[in-house]
């Protein structure tokens, strides 16, 4: 198959930016997204070009770092899948596909395709965790969890924290992955005990970066790659207003 | 202030304007039982001890909404500074979230929806509040003589049309902001939502209509 690609290239954070045209030619239908920008990339090196910068590591869905705006869409077309996850037959032979990074001001560009995403790091770092030592793994049965909270909890850390809902919000807002962390930990018993304390330490730091504010519309939830809903928003909401005011 | 704070600011004062938007409405519906009933209604209102309280609530309500809208908005065109050369709205792009909530015309135009509002709201207790209401049939005369003049009843008649985007999107947001929401109620609320804006905008709309038609003073 054959595409047009029309790539964000910019040497570095302060550097300008401009879509570059390139032709992507011979590519199997087969292919990754990443595997079709590793075949252009080999083109480029071939010709002493420098290549497309992008971000990846798994290529199976589960480490979020490849993250990209492909035709408009975090993770491209498709629904619950990663840009690793995204194959060239989904696209028509000879479309033309534009790729951008991700666009926040908390998400500042290094280079071309790749976003600083640390700002992930310093919100789970300020409480999305529980400090007390694990030791070996417990027998199971010795703390009970309900398997409706199970479930719920599972939902929410599905999170690969790649960014895909603060791309997709019109307001650039991290609350859906707040949201999924919070909600993950504060329904699991062994993260209780630090709830009040998680989810305004949390929700300080995302407000530090410099990521919007929610205005409900759920595009987050649309562009998910694993479908985490928006009703942990409403349990962020909930966690919140209550260790703010109903709390010791 | 923490991001959700304001947000919560503004889903209470909101929803305080919405309960007393309903309230209005029915109010006003006695429009079409004449000069007697609306003027006796009017009447108990402004003679009531509790009005000026709440008329100072709903002020400070109202500073309070629109202080923390004008951070949210203006935030949030900062958290974005260089915008998408393409950009793809969910239902557009073929996918819907499974809550079935989506960005709307609405909750896209939210500020400048509610800054018409606030225009209209000022225009509006100007021209009634604050109107000679000594003529003919005292208030409901007022009221309806206004609303002869085609000009009038015309800006009334639009003014509602951002009353209910703004609460097609305010309603269910509010809940969502407060944390009301379980799972599977997502797609209801935002029907009802809608509904419930455009009910009120369409009770509004049929005073002036009624008054320019059919009234007769
Ligand atoms: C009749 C008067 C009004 C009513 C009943 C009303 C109601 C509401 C409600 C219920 C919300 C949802 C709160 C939330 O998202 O949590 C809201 C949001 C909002 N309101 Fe109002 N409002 C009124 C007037 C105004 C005015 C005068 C302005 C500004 C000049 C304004 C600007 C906004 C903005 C920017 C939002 C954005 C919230 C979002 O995008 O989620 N509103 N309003
Ligand atoms: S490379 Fe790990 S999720 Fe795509």
């Amino acid at each position: 198959m054959d595409f047009i690609l029309k790539v964000w290239r910019q040497n570095g954070p302060d550097a300008p930016g401009r879509l570059v045209t390139y032709e992507a030619t011979n590519i199997p239908p087969e292919a990754s997204f990443l595997e079709m920008l590793d075949i252009v990339n080999a083109g480029l090196e071939a010709r002493g070009e420098d290549p497309i910068a992008f971000e990846h590591d798994c290529r199976e869905g589960i480490c979020g770092s490849c993250g990209m705006m492909i035709n408009g869409r975090p993770h491209g077309p498709g629904r619950g899948i990663t840009t690793c996850q995204l194959y060239m037959r989904q696209f028509k032979d000879g479309q033309t596909i534009v790729v951008e990074p991700w666009r926040a001001k908390a998400f500042p560009v290094i280079k071309d395709l790749v976003v600083d995403r640390s700002a992930f790091d310093r919100i789970i770092a300020a409480g999305g965790y529980i400090s007390i030592n694990t030791g070996s793994a417990p027998e199971a049965n010795s703390i009970l969890v309900p398997k409706e909270d199970a479930d719920l909890a599972m939902d929410a850390a599905a999170c690969i924290g790649c960014g895909a809902c603060v791309a997709a919000c019109k307001n650039a807002s991290a609350m859906l992955f707040v949201a999924a962390k919070v909600a993950h930990l504060a329904l699991l018993p062994q993260g209780k005990p630090e709830r009040r304390r998680r989810v305004l330490a949390m929700v300080a730091a995302m407000d530090a970066e410099g990521f919007g504010n929610c205005t409900n519309e759920g595009e987050c939830e649309a562009e998910c790659p694993k479908n985490i809903s928006i009703a942990h928003i409403a349990r962020l909401n909930r966690e919140y207003l209550r260790a703010k005011f109903f709390s010791r | 202030m923490v991001s959700i704070l304001k947000k919560a600011i503004m889903a209470v004062t909101g929803l305080g304007w919405f309960v007393y938007v309903v309230l209005h409405l029915a109010g006003n519906l006695l429009l079409f039982k004449g000069p007697e009933t609306y003027n006796a209604y009017s009447e108990f209102l402004v003679s009531n001890p509790l009005i000026i309280p709440a008329e100072l609530g709903l002020l400070v309500f109202l500073v309070a909404h629109l202080a923390s809208a004008w951070r949210v908005t203006r935030e949030n065109s900062a958290a974005r500074p260089q915008p998408y050369l393409e950009r793809v709205l969910s239902r557009r792009g073929g996918t819907t979230s499974a809550s079935g909530w989506f960005s709307t015309f609405a909750s896209r135009t939210m500020w400048y929806g509610g800054v018409l509002l606030l225009f209209f709201l000022i225009l509006h207790v100007w021209m009634f509040k604050y109107g000679d209401r000594s003529g003919a049939h005292g208030l409901w005369g007022l009221v309806v003589r206004s609303f002869k003049n085609p000009w009038i009843s015309a800006i009334y008649i639009a003014a509602m049309l951002p009353l209910g985007f703004h609460l097609s999107h305010g309603f269910a947001s509010a809940l969502q902001t407060l944390g009301l929401l379980k799972p599977r109620w997502y797609p209801g609320v935002r029907r009802l939502s809608q509904v419930v804006g455009w009910v009120l905008a369409a009770g509004f709309i049929l005073l002036p209509l009624w008054a320019l038609l059919f009234a007769e003073v």
